[in-house]
């Protein structure tokens, strides 16, 4: 799978990893046994550091996301998929929360808010797949090395 | 575990000159850990001092668990440096410089440095005279790490290199860390720093402004946009540290940092208290990156002292729009 980290970005680096792996895998994008990448490769590859990345993978391990096999590294567990769905649905609650507060804030009545989101409900159509998790091939070694 | 680095209580004059003021800090193994500052901070000062190429005025330096006053040559000959502006006998070649060197270290240094030299694609025959300032680079690193010092120390590495060559330096680091190893990072390149400190210091006019894990101190600090319904007042007081704040009109902009040391508790909670007080009218809170943390915190250090006090009158922290 591909990663795209910003440091700059408002959320912790290693959450910006958590949320990937599980966006990926409520994507179908890694699957139950699919490996990813190991903390140094991973690390190498995106230039963090190496203790954030296995920050992000104990994370990703403790909410049962990832499974250490022993001989091969972490690969997706088993009944992961319900998780990361549920991983992202709250993600996507959080963000309709702030766009709602926004909302109010700017003084939309409940209506108007409700109109609103009717509107890009009918204009967005629904997406065959799940969004997000970009297509991958199985290499986990993209866009890290250009030839110098 | 012991610390890679200790400074304790180090102050460094040169003449009148504080270079460093009471400085006391702890590099534990195996992190990043990043110098941030100023030209002029007394970043290369505190390095200096660690390699035992100059000695404190007071305090104590240690590095590896040895003093630096009485044991630098030790402490040089188990550290991989990179200064800021490498130096070398430039009618060597790249292959001729590493043997060179080899002869201060132990065995296995010359085929490292060749291995390493090989890996960042250097020309083997080459003169140093005749490398871009990216390959010298490059030879300094090598050189640095053939080695595989337990720390490796490096000033400004990257300051005016290309973007390849800055990503190969901060690969090189990401290696040392995965296998265990120590980084001292100098460097005024700030995103590169957010993507590989684990600990961040600010030093500024010599003196320590902060020492913290930076997914703490990012976890800590808000950008606060408030926008009062009346642009006679200021805005009403926060809980926590108050680091800039600047205002244009009716709108204050504040970089504060949060009381609260809980990392995961999001400080966000607290400032949005702010939303009932009635002057408030509008609020954003934004998640500065270090670039905006690290620009408030050297503007908070140019304050006389302790938290500004808005009630009173117009504190010097306080940035006027010029516009106005």
């Amino acid at each position: 799978m591909f990663f795209a980290i910003d440091p700059a970005n408002g959320v912790a680096i290693y959450q910006q990893i958590v949320r990937q792996v599980s966006f990926a895998v409520a994507g179908d994008a890694l699957q139950p046994g699919d490996r990813v990448p190991s903390v140094r490769q991973l690390a190498r590859q995106l230039a963090i550091n190496p203790n954030t990345v296995a920050r992000a993978y104990q994370q990703l391990q403790d909410e049962r996301v990832l499974d250490a096999v022993r001989g091969t590294g972490l690969v997706v567990a088993r009944g992961a998929l319900k998780r990361c769905r549920q991983i992202r649905a709250d993600v996507v609650r959080q963000r309709i929360g702030q766009v709602v507060a926004e909302a109010r804030q700017s003084r939309l009545t409940d209506e108007e808010i409700r109109a609103l989101v009717d509107e890009q409900l009918a204009t967005q159509r629904p997406q065959t797949n799940e969004i997000f998790a970009p297509q991958t091939n199985d290499s986990p070694d993209v866009n890290t090395k250009q030839e110098s | 575990m012991q610390p890679i680095i200790r400074l304790d209580r180090v102050t460094k004059r040169f003449g009148h000159e504080t270079a460093l003021d009471d400085v006391s800090l702890e590099v534990p193994p195996g992190v990043v850990f990043a110098l941030l500052g100023e030209n002029g901070a007394g970043k290369t000062t505190a390095i200096r001092l660690m390699l035992g190429l100059t000695e404190p005025s007071a305090g104590s330096v240690e590095v590896l668990g040895l003093d630096s006053q009485t044991h630098g040559l030790e402490i040089r000959r188990q550290v991989g440096y990179v200064p800021e502006r490498p130096t070398f006998y430039d009618w060597m070649t790249v292959s001729e410089v590493g043997w060179f060197t080899a002869g201060f270290y132990g065995d296995g240094y010359e085929t490292r440095y060749r291995e390493l030299a090989t890996e960042f694609q250097l020309p083997l025959g080459r003169k140093i005279k005749a490398l871009s300032k990216g390959m010298r680079a490059k030879v300094g690193l090598s050189l640095a790490m053939a080695h595989q010092p337990k720390l490796l120390v490096l000033d400004e590495p990257t300051s005016g290199l290309d973007t390849l060559v800055r990503r190969e330096f901060l690969e090189s680091m990401v290696e040392l860390t995965a296998a265990g190893q120590s980084v001292l990072l100098s460097s005024h390149q700030i995103s590169e720093v957010e993507r590989v400190a684990d600990i961040v210091a600010i030093i500024r006019g010599g003196r320590l402004l902060l020492v913290e894990p930076l997914d703490e101190l990012k976890a800590a600090v808000r950008q606060l946009t408030v926008t009062l319904s009346d642009g006679a007042v200021a805005p009403p007081r926060l809980a926590g540290e108050l680091l800039c704040e600047r205002h244009h009109g009716r709108q204050w902009q504040m970089i504060v940092r949060s009381p609260s040391n809980d990392q995961d508790q999001r400080p966000d909670n607290e400032f949005e208290l702010l939303r009932d007080d009635p002057s408030v009218r509008d609020l954003e809170i934004h998640t500065p990156s270090l670039e905006e943390i690290f620009v408030a915190y050297l503007k908070s250090a140019s304050e006389p002292a302790e938290g500004v006090d808005y009630e009173h009158a117009e504190p010097s922290a306080v940035i006027e729009d010029a516009s106005q």
